[in-house]
């Protein structure tokens, strides 16, 4: 929990504290790139459905939400960074009781479509301070939005299956990548300079590591979690 | 004791409010054996008025809204086919019950079809099976659930007017065949304990059905048998469209013990004394707003002992209905309000003064709020008027309660 604190901190103090530490010269180089590896020593545990002891029967399988991803991102944004805040559209599914994907990583402004796959009723939901908001409950083909304005990390739940989760990570920069199933990662367009880059997975995240992105070209940076 | 129960309540509740924010209390079921066995547990503390008509007691000492329940439960699965699941229950720190523990068998893994045998879920009615304080909106039970009336299984009265001088007096009531010790009454369906047998369950498409062979009754749960007869109950359920169940329950078995039968009319009689209960519930959902709806018609039918002589025989069945209708709506994301309309009614008995409901009718009124300190911790606060028509004790009372739940 500290540690989703200090990202949620991190997050909104990047709107600020690093226009400081930008390179003067950032807007007139060319873009380079930070990639590497999220290495995660131990998954994290998936949450088990509560002993169903009340039930009639067995209930129902689902799937099991992807928790090797990883989200890297620089602790502070290049100068102008803030300036391009297009909302976009993200979705997150509701499919065979888990969200797909179990993690997204968005910039403010952008809104979160939430379709209902499964033949019955889930409840979408969050009391995050970032966004809190609850879509209620409809039924399979039936999708509803969000717009997520301030950054910070939002834990998103069903209030119907207490067994659902995921998390939104809403970045006011665009400057973070999600890793791949092989825990590798690729943050385009940095303008070169000295980043503190940061990797998250399960509420769990690194210290901050610093990169030198060099004009035009590519900073290598390793993280290894838990 | 009250005392006792009021102190920890407190400190429950501001240990769980300093704790909260720093989530230091598990938010999740807790795996062990990778994923094979996990725990959960329910933790509610109610406090509220005092309730001296005991419209909302479960038994002679403990009330609905004056409650600590601590619940923790743990499903053991062991392949596919086998899962062995159990819970354990205090109330007010008293002795820790098992509440349920059954074995759940699924014989194909392809197909909903299971087959549950032990200390199993109640197949009658829909309340029955969400009573944990996340499940319930408002802070008391409904009425068929939790109202005790005058009927005891161990113990019978005489005649007509023994039965109708009782009226009101659920939570502590004698007869003069059987036992003849004070005890509490029964509610319609208990929902309070859980009966011992064997219960299958299968879904096909939009249709589930369960059936049970239990030792008690509904409003009677059994470890072991009191009488010679099980209980045979059955539940149908249909849920044409996402956010509607339609249910309907049938169930019916001995229900007075084969001490108080022996006592009123002799050895050999005591499968004939039996609760019958008929069920039909509706649930609507849809956005913020939940709607239920529930009816319940229970007959018992006593033995007919031969009254004293200024008195008049019982007739049978006796026959109570209870209509219950529930409503939630989410006014954001961590407030809801809700209210319950409950009625408790009985069929007319007569005795040599005059003709009667055989136990006094209850109307009760409940409206509440619930607000989520974070996703597992929810305070509510409730607002109860019970009306009750005829009996000794207080007709009317105006009851507020407050409780905190936490689960995980």
């Amino acid at each position: 929990m500290t540690r989703t604190l200090a990202l949620s901190c991190a997050v909104f103090v990047s709107c600020v504290a690093l226009l400081s530490s930008v390179p003067r010269s950032a807007s007139a180089a060319r873009p380079g790139a930070i990639r590497g590896r999220v290495d995660l020593k131990r998954v994290a545990p998936q949450i088990e459905r509560r002993p169903g002891v009340a039930d009639l029967g067995t209930p129902a399988g689902r799937d099991l939400p992807d928790l090797l991803r990883s989200v890297v991102y620089l602790e502070s944004a290049p100068r102008g960074a803030f300036e391009t805040s297009e909302g976009g559209h993200a979705v997150m599914d509701q499919r065979n009781e888990t969200f797909v994907p179990h993690v997204l990583a968005i910039t403010t402004g952008t809104t979160v479509d939430f379709p209902n796959s499964d033949k019955f009723y889930h409840n979408v939901f969050s009391l995050s301070k970032t966004k809190p908001f609850d879509l209620g409950r409809y039924a399979a083909g039936n999708s509803r939005p969000i717009r997520f304005d301030r950054a910070g990390i939002v834990r998103v739940f069903c209030d119907i299956h207490s067994h659902m989760n995921a998390y939104i990570l809403v970045f006011n920069h665009p400057f973070f990548a999600m890793t791949d199933a092989e825990g590798r990662y690729r943050i385009e367009n940095v303008p070169p300079g000295t980043y503190g880059v940061i990797a998250w997975n399960e509420g769990t995240s690194s210290e901050t590591r610093p990169a030198t992105v060099p004009d035009g070209g590519v900073a290598e940076l390793d993280f290894t979690l838990r | 004791m009250r005392a006792r129960f009021a102190r920890l309540t407190l400190l429950f509740v501001i240990g769980a409010a300093r704790l909260a924010p720093a989530q230091t209390l598990p938010s999740e079921p807790i795996a062990l054996a990778s994923g094979h066995v996990t725990v959960s547990g329910d933790v509610s503390a109610s406090f509220g008025s005092a309730d001296p008509g005991f419209f909302n007691y479960t038994d002679y000492e403990h009330s609905t809204l004056r409650l600590l329940r601590l619940d923790l439960t743990a499903a053991v699965k062991a392949g596919p086919h086998f899962t062995l699941l159990g819970e354990i229950r205090s109330e007010n720190l008293g002795v820790v019950r098992p509440y349920a523990l059954y074995l759940r068998i699924r014989p194909w893994t392809t197909r909903d079809f299971d087959i549950q045998v032990g200390r199993v879920p109640p197949t009658f009615g829909a309340f029955a099976r969400r009573t944990y304080a996340n499940d319930n909106p408002l802070i008391g039970y409904p009425l068929a659930y939790q109202y005790l009336t005058t009927l005891r299984p161990d113990a019978v009265p005489a005649s007509a007017d023994e039965l109708l001088l009782k009226r009101g007096s659920g939570w502590f009531v004698r007869y003069s065949l059987g036992d003849a010790a004070f005890d509490q009454g029964v509610p319609l369906v208990s929902a309070f304990r859980w009966d011992t047998g064997v219960q299958a369950h299968a879904t096909v498409g939009m249709l589930s059905a369960t059936a049970a062979v239990t030792a008690g009754t509904v409003s009677n749960p059994l470890f072991s048998d009191d009488n010679h007869g099980r209980q045979l109950a059955g539940r149908v359920e249909l849920r044409p469209i996402a956010g509607v169940i339609l249910g309907t329950s049938l169930a019916r078995g001995p229900f007075v013990s084969q001490a108080a039968a022996r006592a009123a009319v002799g050895d050999g009689h005591d499968a004939e004394f039996t609760q019958t209960a008929w069920g039909t519930d509706a649930e609507y959902s849809r956005d913020h707003y939940l709607l239920r709806l529930e009816t319940i018609v229970s007959q018992w039918r006593l033995p007919m002992a031969v009254p004293p002589p200024d008195q008049l025989a019982l007739q049978t069945p006796l026959t109570a209905v209870s209509t219950s209708l529930e409503g939630r709506y989410k006014v954001r994301p961590d407030w809801y309000v809700a209210a319950r309309y409950d009625h408790l009614g009985f069929s007319d008995l007569t005795g040599a003064a005059e003709t009667l409901p055989w136990d006094a009718p209850v109307t009760r009124f409940e409206v509440g709020a619930g607000y989520s300190i974070q996703r597992n911790l929810l305070l509510k606060g409730s607002f109860q008027h019970n009306n009750r028509d005829g009996g000794r004790l207080l007709q009317v009372a105006h009851l507020v309660s407050a409780q905190l739940v936490y689960w995980f």
